[in-house]
């Protein structure tokens, strides 16, 4: 894989620190219990690993509360926590049309049932006016999602802002920083702003391994679990425990995995997460000032690096999305996202709907040299393309 | 060690054990006594001498507990160790 380039970050990233991988396998190796089960040093020890990591993590969204960092299976997972246990039939929701799958089909599912949704355009470059949201919440407004970036144009939305209208306000406040955190620095203080929640994914930006996840959840908000069971607490009693992180916390926890999350996570907070922002934003400059150039090439988004996340999503005129993704992969082993990326309003919002694009999701790992090469193959792509 | 701290859960106990050492207090976990909780499966026992400072050391660190109490049963754990 030395000469390949992973440009695949924002679907997840690779490759990991690694210190993530010497963590997984060592707690598989070393520590081994099960975390809140049992009072021996191997479920202490695991236990212990938990709490650092929900510390670790905390720190990503500088939260202290602990008890208040949640773990999931998944970002969709918090995410459906939240929708669910904060909107009822008769209830309205706010939502951008960026949104991914992930909050879209709960809403959807849930506006079958009675919930009012209003879906607030986006400027075909992503950005949205946070006015735009205050100018629709109502007497029954009950929740506003929004993505901290689109995860198909990378576009920033104005999250802070809308915390400042939604606190005023007392609407809880859903933040998905799937494509964000641990890569963009979010300035949304949960101890001021108690009535936001900060979902987060481990695979992407955080550098942990796939099955972890989870949410930040701000003292003035209450859910309830999707899932009910087991959690080493009450044990006397049959039924779900009401204070957190258990109550959201049901059956053995991803453990193997958060150690993996929390070597991630220490690697971020090691580095700084300003730095690995530069150098992301470094890349997405050179790569849109270069692209830019490249007669055919189509760039969406801001083409703003200030306004972006470390990702970018373009086009070649003329060529469909699937067959330069197949050609970067196979001729030029270059790998990338392409089609649709589970978001068909934010396709709709940029025109790009149902072919979809082609994106780039950098890491901290990726090159400027590796930005140069995949130029340099989407140069040729673009020529053969023109020619034929 | 004369005292015992009970939690709702594993995370608090963490988080308590974590920040009472941190302040020099000497503690041990121990399987949470069911005649005094029957919530979390860990418990901390400590000094009870020291339950004032302990507490306020909690509190001022935001780390929730159930309850602090006497339970002189505890001091079986220490000479157990011994």
């Amino acid at each position: 894989m030395e000469d390949a380039i992973y440009f695949d970050n924002a679907a997840t990233s690779w490759p990991k620190p690694a210190s993530v991988i010497e963590a997984m396998k060592h707690y598989i190796e070393d520590i081994g219990g099960s975390p809140g089960r049992s009072g021996h040093r191997m479920s202490i020890s695991a236990s212990r690993l938990v709490e650092e990591t929900r510390e670790a993590v905390g720190r990503i969204f500088n939260f202290s509360d602990t008890s208040r960092v949640i773990f999931t299976r998944n970002i969709t997972e918090a995410l459906n926590i939240c929708i669910f246990s904060l909107v009822e039939p008769g209830d309205h929701v706010i939502t951008s049309a960026t949104e991914h799958n992930s909050v879209m089909r709960p809403l959807r599912f849930l506006e079958k049932r009675g919930v009012l949704l209003t879906i607030v355009k986006c400027n075909s470059d992503g950005t949205l006016v946070p006015d735009e949201i205050e100018k629709k919440i109502k007497k029954n407004t009950k929740l506003v999602v929004l993505a901290h970036a689109s995860n198909v144009m990378g576009t920033l939305l104005p999250v802070d802002e809308v915390a400042f209208i939604t606190n005023d306000r007392n609407i809880p406040f859903l933040v998905d920083c799937a494509q964000t955190a641990g890569a963009v620095p979010i300035d949304i203080q949960l101890e001021k702003y108690t009535n936001c929640i900060l979902a987060f994914t481990g695979h992407k930006s955080l550098y942990g391994p796939t099955g972890t996840g989870g949410m930040c959840i701000g003292s003035g908000i209450n859910l309830l679990p999707l899932i009910y069971g087991g959690t080493g607490s009450k044990s006397d009693r049959d039924t779900q425990p009401d204070f957190l992180p258990d109550q959201l916390e049901s059956g053995t926890i991803n453990i193997v995995g958060l150690a993996g999350l929390k070597a991630g996570v220490d690697y971020i907070l090691k580095t700084g997460i300003h730095k690995i922002r530069a150098h992301e934003k470094k890349l997405v400059d050179i790569f849109i000032r270069k692209a830019i150039q490249i007669n055919g090439i189509r760039i969406y988004g801001t083409k703003d690096p200030e306004r972006q996340a470390g990702l970018v999503s373009f086009n070649i005129d003329g060529a469909s999305p699937s067959d330069v993704g197949f050609i970067l992969d196979r001729k030029y082993s270059i790998m990338c996202r392409i089609g649709l990326h589970c978001n068909p309003n934010a396709h709709m919002t940029n025109k790009t709907f149902p072919f979809g694009t082609i994106r780039f999701g950098f890491s901290y790992f990726n090159t400027v040299d590796q930005v140069e090469r995949a130029i340099s193959a989407l140069k040729k792509i673009s020529e053969k393309n023109t020619i034929n | 060690m004369d005292g015992v701290i009970t939690f709702f859960s594993s995370q608090q106990v963490m988080k308590a054990e974590k920040i009472l050492k941190k302040n020099g207090f000497e503690v041990m976990l121990i399987p949470g006594p069911r005649e005094i909780s029957p919530n979390c499966g860990t418990a901390l026992c400590f000094e009870y001498e020291k339950k004032k400072e302990i507490r306020s050391t909690l509190e001022n660190n935001k780390a929730n507990f159930e309850a602090i109490h006497y339970y002189p049963q505890a001091k079986k754990f220490s000479k157990w160790v011994e």
